[in-house]
C-alpha cells in the first residue's frame, strides 16, 4: 500500500494543486484572483507533465561526453544508454505550454484593465450591481 | 508549389499577419486589401488541397521532413480538406464584408484589428489541418487568444463578457491539455494516427477513460454545448459585428470538428459507441441543448443575442447527430457543419448590416427594413428559410439526413427536438419579418418616420455583396448537395 | 457559487485521481512515455541534429513547428494587448 502511494504521490500532489487553482477560478469573485487561480491551474499542469518525464537514476537530457558539433561522424563509436537520460519530450511540450500560459496571462490582464476602466472595480458582485 | 500547398494554407496568413501592422501603416485601405488578398490566396491553396484529396486520397505533409511519431505532420483527409475550404472561404467573405463596419466601429484600431483577425484565421486553419494532438493545442490557444481580444474591443460590457470567456476558455484548453497528457503517459505518442494504433489495447485502462472524458469536456466548453454555453451569448452579442461574424460561425464548428477527430480518428468509433455509453449521453445532451437554445432564443429582444441562442441549438443538432451514431446521422452532422457555417455567417452578416445602419441590434430596429433595404432583406429571408429548413436551401438537406438517421436509430426524442426547434425558428424569423413590414407602428414617437422609411437606403456595397454571395451559396449548396455528399462527405464519414 | 464550485472541484479532482491509478509508477524507466517515441530523440540527436542538448534539438528541429506556433502565440498576445488597451486619442485628455 505504502509502495503504491509512493509510486503515485507526485501525480496526486499536482492534482491537488490544480484543484486549488480550479476552485479559485470558479469561486473567487475578484477578477485578479480568478486569474491567479488560472495560473496555479496551468502551472500545476506543467509540473504534472514534467514529472512524467522522470526516470529513476537518470540525468538531464544533455548528452555526456559529446563531441559537440560534427559529432555525427563519430556517433557510431559511442553507445548512448536511453535509460541514462530522462525523457526530453515533456520538457519540450511544457516550454511551449509555459509560453502559452504567459500569453494567456497577458491578454487576461489586459482585459481586466479594460473592465476596471469600465466599472471602477474588480469585484464581480459589485460589477453586476453596477450593471443593474 | 503544389506539393507545398498544405503548408501554405497556414503559413500565408501567419506571415501576412506578422507583416500586417507594417503594411497597414502605408495607407488607409491598404490593410483591408492586404487581408483580402491574403485570405484569397489561402482559400485558393485550400481548394487546391481539396482537389488533391479528392483525386489522390489522404495528403500527408511532414514538417521538417521528420517521420510522423517523432515530427509533426499534417494529415488532410476529406473531412479536414472540407473544413479548410470552409474556414478560409468564410474568413475571406467576412474580410470582404468587414471594411465599412470596422471603419465605423473601430476607427482608430483598424491596423491591429486586421492583424488579430488574420491570426484568428491562422489559429483556426492550424487546428483543422494538423495531425498532432499537442500541435492542435498550440493553435487552439492562438485562436482563443485572438478571439478574446476581438471580443473585448466590442461595445459596452464587452470586456467583462470577454473576461468570462477567458476563464471558461482557459479551463476548456487546460482540460484538453490534461487529456493529451493522460494519453501521452500511457501511450508515449502525440501523433493522432499513432495514437489510434496504440490505444485499442488500452481501452480498459482508467487513464484512457479519464483522458477521453477530459478531452470531450474541454471541447464542449469551447463549442458552447448547452450547460457550458454560458460564455457565448454575452461574448458574441457584444463583440464588434465583424468579429462576431468571424467567430460565431467558425469557433464552435472548429471545436465540433476537433470532437469528431478525437472520437473517430484518435479513438476508434466503437470506443465511444459500444465500450462507453458516450454517444447515448451526447444524444441526450444534444436534445436538451436544442430545447434550451430554442426556448431561450424565443425570450430575446436583442437580434444578435437571439442568434447566439440559435447557435446553442445548432450545436445541439450536431452533438445530437453524432450521438445518434449511425452513418446517415453522421453524414448529416458533417453536412450540417458545412451548412451551419454558411447560414450563421449569413445571419451575422445581416446583424452587422443592422448594427451599421441603426447603431444597435434590437429586434425592433428591423422596422421598415423591407422598404429600406430590399436586397439585404431578400438575402435575409433566404438565410432564415435555410435555418428553418425549407427545401431548396441547404438547411433542409442536413436536417433531412439527421432526421432520417435518427428514425433509423429509433431516437424519436431527437426527431421531436429537431422539429420543435424548426418550429421555433419559424416563429423567431417571421416575427422579425413582421417587424420588417411595419411602417406606421412608431409614428407617435417620430411622426416623420413614415416618410423616411419609404426611401431605399441599401447597405454599402462592400457589405451587401458578401451577404448576397452567402444567400446564393445557401441555395447552391442546397441544389448541389448530392455531388458534395458523394464527392467529399461520403468519404469523411467514419466506418462504424 | 462557493458550494457549487467546491463540489465541481472535488468531483474533477476525484476523476483525475481515479485516472492516475492505472498510470505507470513515478520514475519508471520502462513506462510507455519513456519507451515509445522519446528513445529515438536520445539516441539519434547527435546523428540527426549534431546537438548534445536533446531538449534543444527536439524543440528547434524535430518539433520545430510547435515552436513556430509558440512564437505565434506570443505575437498574438502582444497584438491582442495593443488592440485591447489602445485608447482613442480624444480620451487621453481624461
Amino acid at each position: 500500500m505504502l509502495e503504491f502511494i509512493i509510486s503515485k504521490y507526485n501525480f496526486w500532489i499536482y492534482i491537488i494543486l490544480m484543484m486549488i487553482g480550479f476552485y479559485a477560478m470558479i469561486a473567487k469573485t475578484n477578477l485578479v484572483k480568478k486569474i491567479i487561480g488560472m495560473n496555479i491551474f496551468q502551472t500545476a499542469i506543467i509540473l504534472f507533465f514534467v514529472s512524467t518525464a522522470y526516470k529513476s537514476d537518470a540525468t538531464l537530457p544533455i548528452l555526456l561526453n559529446s563531441q559537440g558539433h560534427g559529432a555525427g561522424h563519430h556517433a557510431a563509436e559511442q553507445v548512448i544508454e536511453v535509460s541514462q537520460y530522462i525523457n526530453p519530450l515533456p520538457h519540450v511540450l511544457m516550454l511551449t505550454a509555459i509560453v502559452v500560459m504567459v500569453a494567456t496571462l497577458g491578454v487576461a490582464l489586459a482585459i481586466v484593465i479594460r473592465v476596471y476602466r469600465d466599472y471602477g472595480t474588480l469585484n464581480e458582485d459589485e460589477i453586476i450591481k453596477a450593471i443593474k | 508549389m503544389i506539393e507545398q500547398a498544405p503548408a501554405l494554407i497556414v503559413i500565408i496568413p501567419l506571415l501576412c499577419a506578422v507583416l500586417s501592422p507594417l503594411v497597414g501603416r502605408i495607407g488607409k485601405n491598404v490593410g483591408y486589401v492586404w487581408v483580402v488578398l491574403t485570405l484569397a490566396s489561402s482559400t485558393i491553396f485550400a481548394f487546391i488541397t481539396l482537389k488533391q484529396v479528392i483525386t489522390h486520397g489522404v495528403v500527408h505533409y511532414r514538417m521538417g521532413g521528420w517521420l510522423p511519431p517523432w515530427g509533426i505532420e499534417y494529415v488532410i483527409d476529406h473531412l479536414n480538406a472540407m473544413m479548410l475550404v470552409l474556414v478560409s472561404g468564410a474568413a475571406l467573405l467576412v474580410a470582404l464584408y468587414s471594411k465599412r463596419s470596422v471603419e465605423q466601429e473601430l476607427p482608430d484600431k483598424t491596423v491591429y484589428f486586421y492583424t488579430v483577425f488574420l491570426l484568428q484565421v491562422t489559429g483556426f486553419l492550424g487546428i483543422v489541418i494538423t495531425g498532432d494532438v499537442f500541435n492542435l493545442y498550440v493553435f487552439l490557444e492562438v485562436a482563443s487568444l485572438a478571439g478574446y481580444a476581438l471580443i473585448a474591443i466590442g461595445e459596452k460590457g464587452a470586456p467583462l463578457a470577454s473576461f468570462r470567456y477567458v476563464v471558461l476558455g482557459t479551463v476548456g484548453a487546460c482540460f484538453y491539455l490534461l487529456g493529451v497528457g493522460y494519453l501521452y503517459i500511457v501511450t508515449g505518442s502525440l501523433n493522432m494516427a499513432d495514437l489510434s494504433n496504440l490505444l485499442p489495447a488500452l481501452y480498459g485502462s482508467k487513464v484512457v477513460l479519464v483522458a477521453f472524458a477530459f478531452l470531450l469536456v474541454g471541447l464542449a466548453l469551447k463549442m458552447a454545448l448547452f450547460p457550458l454555453h454560458v460564455w457565448l451569448p454575452d461574448a458574441y452579442t457584444k463583440a464588434p459585428s465583424t468579429a462576431s461574424a468571424l467567430l460565431a460561425p467558425l469557433m464552435t464548428k472548429v471545436a465540433i470538428y476537433v470532437m469528431l477527430r478525437i472520437m473517430f480518428t484518435v479513438f476508434k468509433p466503437y470506443f465511444s459507441i459500444e465500450i462507453l455509453p458516450v454517444t447515448d449521453i451526447m444524444l441526450w445532451v444534444g436534445i436538451i441543448a436544442i430545447f434550451a437554445g430554442a426556448i431561450m432564443a424565443l425570450a430575446q429582444v436583442d437580434f444578435k443575442r437571439m442568434l447566439c441562442y440559435i447557435i446553442v441549438a445548432e450545436v445541439g443538432y450536431m452533438v445530437g447527430g453524432v450521438g445518434v451514431a449511425n452513418a446517415i446521422a453522421i453524414k448529416g452532422t458533417i453536412l450540417h457543419i458545412l451548412n451551419d457555417v454558411v447560414m450563421t455567417l449569413g445571419l451575422f452578416a445581416v446583424a452587422g448590416i443592422l448594427t451599421y445602419t441603426m447603431r444597435q441590434h434590437d429586434l425592433s430596429d428591423f422596422k421598415a427594413f423591407f422598404k429600406k433595404m430590399p436586397i439585404t432583406m431578400a438575402a435575409f429571408v433566404i438565410v432564415a428559410l435555410a435555418i428553418i429548413g425549407v427545401p431548396p436551401t441547404c438547411g433542409f438537406f442536413s436536417k433531412w439526413y439527421l432526421i432520417q438517421g435518427a428514425v433509423m436509430a429509433g431516437a424519436w426524442s431527437y426527431v421531436v427536438a429537431l422539429l420543435f426547434s424548426s418550429l421555433v425558428n419559424v416563429i423567431l424569423f417571421f416575427r422579425i419579418f413582421e417587424i420588417g413590414y411595419e411602417f406606421h407602428a412608431s409614428h407617435d414617437a417620430h411622426g416623420f418616420d413614415h416618410e423616411v422609411s419609404q426611401v431605399i437606403q441599401e447597405a454599402p456595397l462592400s457589405m451587401l455583396i458578401p451577404t448576397v454571395i452567402i444567400a446564393v451559396l445557401i441555395i447552391m449548396i442546397g441544389l448541389y448537395n448530392q455531388p458534395i455528399i458523394a464527392g467529399i462527405i461520403q468519404h469523411a464519414v467514419p466506418k462504424l | 457559487m462557493k458550494v457549487l464550485g467546491f463540489i465541481v472541484t472535488v468531483l474533477t479532482g476525484a476523476l483525475l485521481i481515479y485516472g492516475t491509478l492505472d498510470m505507470p509508477n513515478y520514475g519508471d524507466p520502462d513506462s510507455p512515455a519513456s519507451s515509445h517515441v522519446s528513445p529515438r530523440y536520445i539516441t539519434d540527436t547527435e546523428i540527426d541534429t549534431a546537438t548534445p542538448n536533446i531538449v534543444t534539438s527536439v524543440l528547434a528541429d524535430y518539433r520545430g513547428y510547435d515552436t513556430l506556433g509558440e512564437t505565434t502565440v506570443i505575437f498574438t498576445a502582444g497584438m491582442s494587448c495593443i488592440l485591447i488597451l489602445r485608447r482613442r486619442k480624444k480620451s487621453y485628455k481624461v
